[in-house]
């Protein structure tokens, strides 16, 4: 019957609806929304409402693979989500709480988000006083979004939970302690307050911020996540130094930043996973430090460090040879008046500072200009380690004896040796300078990278501090005319140390033609050693006949000769297939020493890449074979049987990059690291978003298996997906 | 000679001293870029002239509010009217989100009815990262003397609902204002809001 039938149907419906609100009430504490590459869900885990209760709700977001979310400062670019509220009266909400981010690079922007699942606590209160409207109250959202992978996808969406309403509190509430639990999970990683007792400072340096942050323990690096916006440039490195209680944290400034901030806030998040919200206010907790030097801070300490520095590299033994020749000098003048005597060493300052201030100039001008430099980077230009072999080889050979010449030491009185002795002791002066370069020393390194890291004011003063260093002890010389008494008297003596003088040059001459043979090649030298026997016919010419013009003219003829054979030389076989054979011999065999028992393979950006997303640790050693300090470090400490089986065990990964040529990559991982020359040694966890640990430039056996022990046991990991 | 040698040594004091990145208050770095007509144009070509660049995409949410309501038409019609130089730039790498070639964006400017002094194609983003554009829309406002006198947001709600231009404080028409009356502009630089710019990958 038609009416049997309407109304079976009716029942069949009413059933129907029936089955679907039981199954409503099965679930009753998500409400979701599903989106084109997320599912955005409303959390409300008590199953009542009644007067002064206190509970979290969270919004939950669930994201395809690859798709993100974004925290509350999204950083470059994105939006986070955002809800409003639609709560009966009496129910209130607090703003979404952001669990810490995670950094989500995007070509040169950083942005600052969440992948996979990420729930937003939100804390809410039912007043004292609240009146139920009816049997159930309706908490509801209205949600909206940015999710994004390659494109962002705007969305929103409505989403309301129905929850029974009390107008009195209730003995035993229930609660779904599923989607409790998961709430609590996420409210687990919204960042706390730091512990009370823990202090956070900033300082402002001329390019960004040093923030030290007090966890209590030691911490080897950590990650900030500005609060506010346009305070730091969100996707540059942020070099981690660990502090004995702390981390300290270098942060790049943005640009357009005007006003001097009062306050830091952000987020720091430690590679175990706790993050804290801080609000650094200004001043720093690095008094003492973790004992690492170079990290004195503030432009005075890196002045005094790079003064300290000028003098140490007096003691190198690149600029000792120099040193020796002007003390020398002063020996010979110490009968002189003491005005001349200061005017000297005035001059030769002079001629120090002028020629790092046209370096420096140089340097940041070719900064400027795009191109990535770093200190040292003449030595590996083959012209000029020919020309700086042919000028000490000339100048040893003065000092053996061949010759006499204006620069050498025995200038007796007279006003043309006086002209010369002026302009002798200037161009000693930027001899002094021009070999000093290489020698990196343990307190240049860092007062050198924090220089050219700063603006071109900082860079200035510092290197300024550097060259006054470097001149002080002549300078005092020549200031205390007391002390040249203490001297000792000229003499026959005199001789025969100006010959013996000559042997260190000669040293350093052997040093630079070693390294000018690795980098032009073998017949590049050849053509470099007929220089040297030119040369040599120049000095004989000098000696036949001294003071003489047409002996000085002949000799003249005959330098310009030996270096265009050397320029020659350099350009016609000193070129790419040279280049290419240096490859072949790094890859092939052991660059330097007989470390034929580690595994120390050529470094590349896309190598260490690979290695850290296999789970493997990688280990770095920059260095250059014009790097004594590296050659050092290499063979007395890298290369100890504890530390090479303690490398080996390890598990990491073992790169050398060879900085003897030009390599822009090399000089781009350098820089990401706050370092501009060598030795530097890195060791670049696992995990792609820790920042690499730097050590420092004087190593000690007990420095590397610290830092090695500190690694663990590499977990292997899968790599991450990288989001693009 | 000794002219040459002063302006080289001013030159390269001017270089040492200046920082890499972009900076409100800095000259604008100089680019060349072709149009979707095949012009080739010079930042330099503009000295005298205001210059707006204008970083867009056009799948991107943010760009289209401004497209969709026509604002951004409004504003480019607007300006050029007054001898500003408005030059849309797309730096989507190909394959990328926003990227077109000459023939589609001309038929997109036209279908939109835009009407920027050019649109120059940065397929490669040579210019985006020269001026480390970040988002669509990333706004650039350039003084006659080739000064950067705004870079960032092009108004103050960072949103997608086309509803909130109406309330929007503009940002390049008001830098473009205070500029031509000779007053300071009063905010010289913003975050700016939009999708990333789809750089080619690395």
């Amino acid at each position: 019957m038609p009416s049997g039938n309407r109304l079976f149907f009716v029942f069949a419906l009413l059933a129907a609806l029936l089955c679907a609100w039981a199954a409503n009430a099965q679930e009753p504490s998500r409400a979701e929304a599903k989106a084109p590459h997320v599912t955005v869900s409303l959390l409300i885990p008590p199953a009542q409402i009644y007067p002064g209760e206190r509970f979290t709700a969270g919004l939950d977001f669930r994201m395809e693979p690859g798709w993100h979310v974004y925290w509350i400062n999204a950083g470059d670019s994105g939006e986070p989500p955002k809800a409003q509220w639609k709560l009966p009266a009496g129910i209130t909400a607090d703003a979404l709480q952001f669990p810490a981010p995670k950094r989500l690079p995007l070509g040169p922007l950083m942005d600052f988000g969440y992948e996979g699942e990420v729930i937003f606590p939100v804390p809410m209160q039912v007043a004292n006083d609240y009146q139920p409207t009816g049997k159930q109250a309706t908490l509801g959202a209205h949600v909206s979004w940015l999710v994004c992978r390659e494109v962002c996808l705007p969305g929103k969406g409505d989403l309301s939970v129905e929850r029974d309403a009390f107008a009195a509190s209730l003995g035993a509430p229930q609660v779904d302690a599923a989607t409790q639990a998961e709430i609590a999970q996420y409210e687990s990683k919204v960042p706390k307050p730091l512990p009370a007792g823990d202090a956070v400072r900033f300082r402002s340096t001329a390019r960004g911020f040093v923030l030290d942050v007090e966890t209590g323990t030691r911490e080897d690096s950590a990650q900030f996540f500005p609060l506010d916006a346009m305070v730091i440039v969100n996707a540059a490195k942020q070099p981690a130094q660990p502090l004995n209680n702390g981390v300290q944290l270098s942060l790049t400034k943005d640009d357009n930043l005007q006003a001097t901030s009062q306050q830091l806030n952000g987020v720091v998040e430690l590679p175990t996973g706790e993050a804290y919200v801080i609000h650094a206010t200004p001043g720093s907790l690095t008094s003492g430090g973790a004992g690492k030097v170079g990290n004195s801070g503030g432009l005075a300490g890196a002045a005094g460090l790079a003064f300290l520095g000028g003098i140490l590299l007096n003691l190198m033994p690149c600029v000792f040879p120099v040193l020796f020749i002007k003390g020398l000098a002063l020996v010979q003048s110490s009968q002189q008046e003491s005005g001349r005597l200061r005017a000297h060493g005035w001059v030769y300052t002079l001629g120090i500072l002028v020629s790092f201030w046209v370096v420096v100039a140089v340097l940041l001008a070719l900064r400027a200009a795009g191109q990535q430099l770093g200190w040292g980077f003449q030595f590996q230009s083959p012209i000029f380690l020919a020309l700086m072999a042919m000028l000490l080889f000339f100048l040893g050979l003065a000092l053996a004896g061949q010759f006499e010449i204006g620069l050498s030491l025995t200038s007796a009185g007279g006003s043309l040796a006086e002209k010369h002795g002026y302009a002798g002791s200037f161009f000693t002066g930027v001899l002094a300078m021009v070999v000093a370069t290489p020698c990196t020393a343990p307190f240049m390194g860092a007062a050198i990278g924090y220089a050219l890291a700063h603006s071109a004011a900082v860079s200035f003063t510092v290197f300024t501090a550097l060259a006054l260093g470097l001149a002080a002890p002549y300078l005092l010389l020549a200031y205390n005319p007391g002390w040249t008494r203490l001297l000792p008297r000229p003499g026959a003596w005199m001789e025969v140390l100006k010959q013996a003088v000559s042997v260190p040059i000669f040293a350093t001459v052997i040093w630079l033609v070693w390294v000018f043979a690795r980098i032009a090649g073998t017949d590049a030298l050849f053509g470099l050693l007929v220089a040297f026997l030119l040369l040599a016919i120049a000095g004989w010419c000098l000696g036949r006949w001294p003071a003489k013009w047409s002996s000085a003219i002949a000799a003249a003829a005959v330098l310009l000769a030996a270096i265009g054979t050397s320029v020659w030389a350099v350009r016609a076989f000193g070129g790419e297939t040279v280049r290419r054979a240096t490859v072949i011999f790094r890859n092939g065999s052991r660059v330097q020493g007989p470390e034929t028992a580690t595994e120390w393979q050529p470094f590349s950006p896309a190598l260490l890449t690979q290695e850290r997303s296999e789970g493997r640790p990688v280990f770095v050693d920059f260095t250059a074979s014009w790097c004594l300090s590296c050659q050092v470090n290499e063979r007395l400490i890298l290369n100890r049987s504890d530390v090479r089986q303690r490398l080996h065990d390890s598990g990491a990964a073992l790169l050398r990059a060879d900085w003897t040529n030009e390599d822009p990559d090399i000089t781009h991982a350098l820089a990401a690291l706050g370092r501009s020359g060598v030795p530097t040694y890195a060791i670049y966890p696992a995990d792609p978003n820790a920042i690499p640990h730097v050590l420092p430039e004087v190593l000690t056996p007990g420095i590397v298996l610290d830092a090695l022990n500190s690694l663990g046991n590499p977990p292997r990991q899968s790599a991450r997906v990288a989001v693009q | 000679m000794r002219r040459l040698s002063f302006a080289t040594a001013g030159a390269i004091l001017v270089l040492s001293l200046s920082a890499w990145a972009i900076r409100v208050g800095d000259p604008a770095p100089d680019f060349t870029g072709t149009d979707s007509h095949g012009q080739t144009h010079r930042l330099s070509d503009y000295r005298g002239k205001y210059v707006v660049l204008e970083w867009t995409n056009k799948g991107c949410p943010y760009t289209r509010k401004h497209y969709d309501s026509g604002n951004m038409e409004n504003l480019q019609k607007e300006w050029t009217a007054k001898g500003v130089i408005w030059l849309t730039v797309l730096s989507s790498a190909p394959g990328e989100q926003g990227y077109m070639t000459a023939a589609q964006e001309n038929s997109f400017m036209t279908k939109m009815h835009a009407s920027p002094t050019a649109a120059i194609l940065d397929p490669t983003g040579a210019i985006g990262h020269e001026y480390e554009a970040k988002t669509t829309p990333d706004m650039y406002v350039i003084d006659p003397s080739g000064k950067l006198i705004y870079s960032g947001a092009i108004d103050d709600h960072p949103t997608m609902d086309l509803a909130d231009i109406k309330v929007s404080k503009n940002y390049v028409s008001a830098a473009l204002e205070a500029a031509m009356a000779g007053r300071t502009v009063p905010v010289g630089y913003t975050r700016p809001y939009g999708c990333s710019v789809k750089y080619a990958s690395e």
